[in-house]
């Protein structure tokens, strides 16, 4: 395979041919790192704005900004963590290498929510926005809906990234010990992220802000387990 | 030898398979120019469309087909349009063809995304063709529909009952254009049909929301977009609920 001649685009990285994509790892090309990196900024951008319309315009610009910057930061956050991780399960990767799979993984996922963003600004356009038409019912769907498009993103991404890590490996086990090890790393950085830089809907009933005044004030597993104790008590 | 055997007829090619690839049969590969051609390629020989698709100057084609799905829109707009008359008369066709046009740019980049998923080697311009394509062999579909909902249209008072003799209409125009998109995607060398199995119950769902969306496609309204934004079946059930068999003068019973 020439190596030169070689380039990873968006269809080769959907597919997930587990030899294109050992190459767009192996080593740090600025093309590639720019092109991840436009496809993470627009279609995280288009979905973030398209989320961000129901509540507001100004929302949408806020929330188009944020959510490409939560999946960058949380790449970056994790990158020293995901890199130790991985010899620690079985697989020698390096640093670049680490950084440069989530960042493909992450690329894939903001593929499809850039693609669906069409049908969510659709879906929005046909829901109440103003506060005294809007229900929790609307509300609730935009939310459900959101969080399908997501979970779908989240999915064909991490089965691309899973195939890429066997090809490394060589082994099943050892990919998914490092697949499920970067998720929760992964995921535990990024709810806090999250928690910081919302809203990326908006409440109906709250202002439009960049950040809530609160945002840096307890966390979102401190949230999550006080309202758990709100349920027994 | 006897001479008096008849000539063997070689097996025709089923124009719905997939299994002989494109381009087998010399009939595929017959070029399509202008637009009655493209017209005539997709109701006979959808097989043709798919393979001129695939070629690299498939632009021409594309346009072609996405030309005549306007013409054909606004067309089968004007019969829907004739139950209520007056400013219906445009606002339908231009709603219609707007409608069927915002449906495919709206759907197309999942349908591109959920083809590559699926392991397929099309290039965005053939999945664009064959949204292209879909959407003609519906409004040529519903073009044949059309003496059919105007003789209705003249004969029935009732908003409701001439809604849902479209929707009728527009759902067989649709499963025959979703079929031609169904042969092409299989073509496109895709390992699985799940993605776009899920890509038709959006498809579905769009349209259908998009005819609530731009109501009143069917009867008349006060204003050309509805203020009031409903999920299309709260819609009908509301419309079902309180039909009331006027063509004009009821702003809630417009479909």
């Amino acid at each position: 395979m020439n190596s030169n001649a070689m380039t990873l685009d968006l269809p080769v990285l959907l597919r997930g041919e587990p030899k294109s994509l050992h190459w767009g790892i192996e080593e740090v090309r600025a093309r590639q790192v720019v092109f991840y990196l436009s496809i993470i900024v627009v279609g995280a951008g288009c979905f973030g704005a398209a989320m961000g319309c129901w509540r507001a315009p100004l929302q949408a610009a806020y929330t188009a900004l944020k959510l490409p910057l939560a999946i960058l930061l949380t790449t970056l956050g994790n990158a020293l963590l995901n890199s130790l991780l991985a010899p620690l399960f079985g697989l020698n990767l390096r640093f670049q290498q680490t950084v440069l799979a989530v960042l493909l993984s992450g690329t894939i996922a903001c593929a499809v929510l850039g693609a669906f963003s069409p049908l969510l600004l659709f879906m929005i356009w046909n829901t109440p926005t103003n506060v005294s038409q809007a229900t929790s019912a609307a509300y609730n769907a935009v939310q459900v809906t959101e969080v399908l498009i997501i979970a779908f993103a989240g999915i064909a991404a991490n089965i691309r990234l899973l195939q890429l890590l066997q090809h490394c490996s060589g082994q099943r086990a050892s990919a998914l010990k490092v697949l499920f090890g970067w998720l929760a790393g992964n995921l535990f950085l990024g709810s806090q992220l999250c928690w910081i830089m919302r809203p990326f809907i908006g409440t109906p009933d709250l202002p439009v802000q960049f950040f809530r005044p609160n945002a840096f004030h307890g966390n979102f597993y401190e949230t999550v387990w006080s309202s758990l104790g709100r349920i027994f008590n | 030898m006897n001479d008096s055997n008849p000539p063997l007829i070689p097996p025709a090619i089923n124009v719905t398979s997939a299994a002989v690839p494109l381009g087998e049969s010399p009939e595929d590969r017959l070029p399509i120019y202008g637009i009655a051609a493209a017209m005539e390629a997709i109701l006979r020989q959808p097989r043709r469309v798919m393979f001129q698709l695939r070629q690299s100057a498939s632009g021409r084609l594309i346009w072609a087909m996405l030309l005549l799905t306007i013409v054909c829109s606004l067309i089968y707009g004007v019969v829907v349009g004739t139950f209520s008359g007056a400013q219906q008369l445009w606002a339908a066709p231009a709603k219609i063809a707007l409608g069927m046009l915002a449906c495919g740019v709206i759907c197309l980049p999942s349908l591109y995304i959920f083809s590559c998923l699926s392991g397929s080697h099309a290039r965005f311009v053939e999945v664009v063709g064959l949204v292209a394509g879909l959407l003609l062999m519906m409004t040529l579909l519903l073009i044949g529909f059309a003496p059919v909902a105007w003789i209705f249209s003249q004969s029935t008072e009732s908003v409701v009952a001439m809604g849902v003799l479209h929707i009728v209409f527009w759902f067989i125009a649709a499963y025959f254009g979703l079929r031609f998109l169904a042969l092409g995607f299989r073509h496109l060398s895709a390992q699985t049909n799940a993605g776009l199995n899920v890509w038709i119950v959006l498809f579905v769902l769009v349209c259908l929301q998009m005819t609530t969306a731009l109501r009143p496609l069917v009867g008349t309204a006060e204003t050309f977009l509805p203020r009031e934004k409903k999920f299309f079946l709260t819609h009908w059930f509301d419309n079902l609920s309180k039909e009331t068999p006027k063509r004009t003068n009821n702003t809630q019973a417009s479909r």
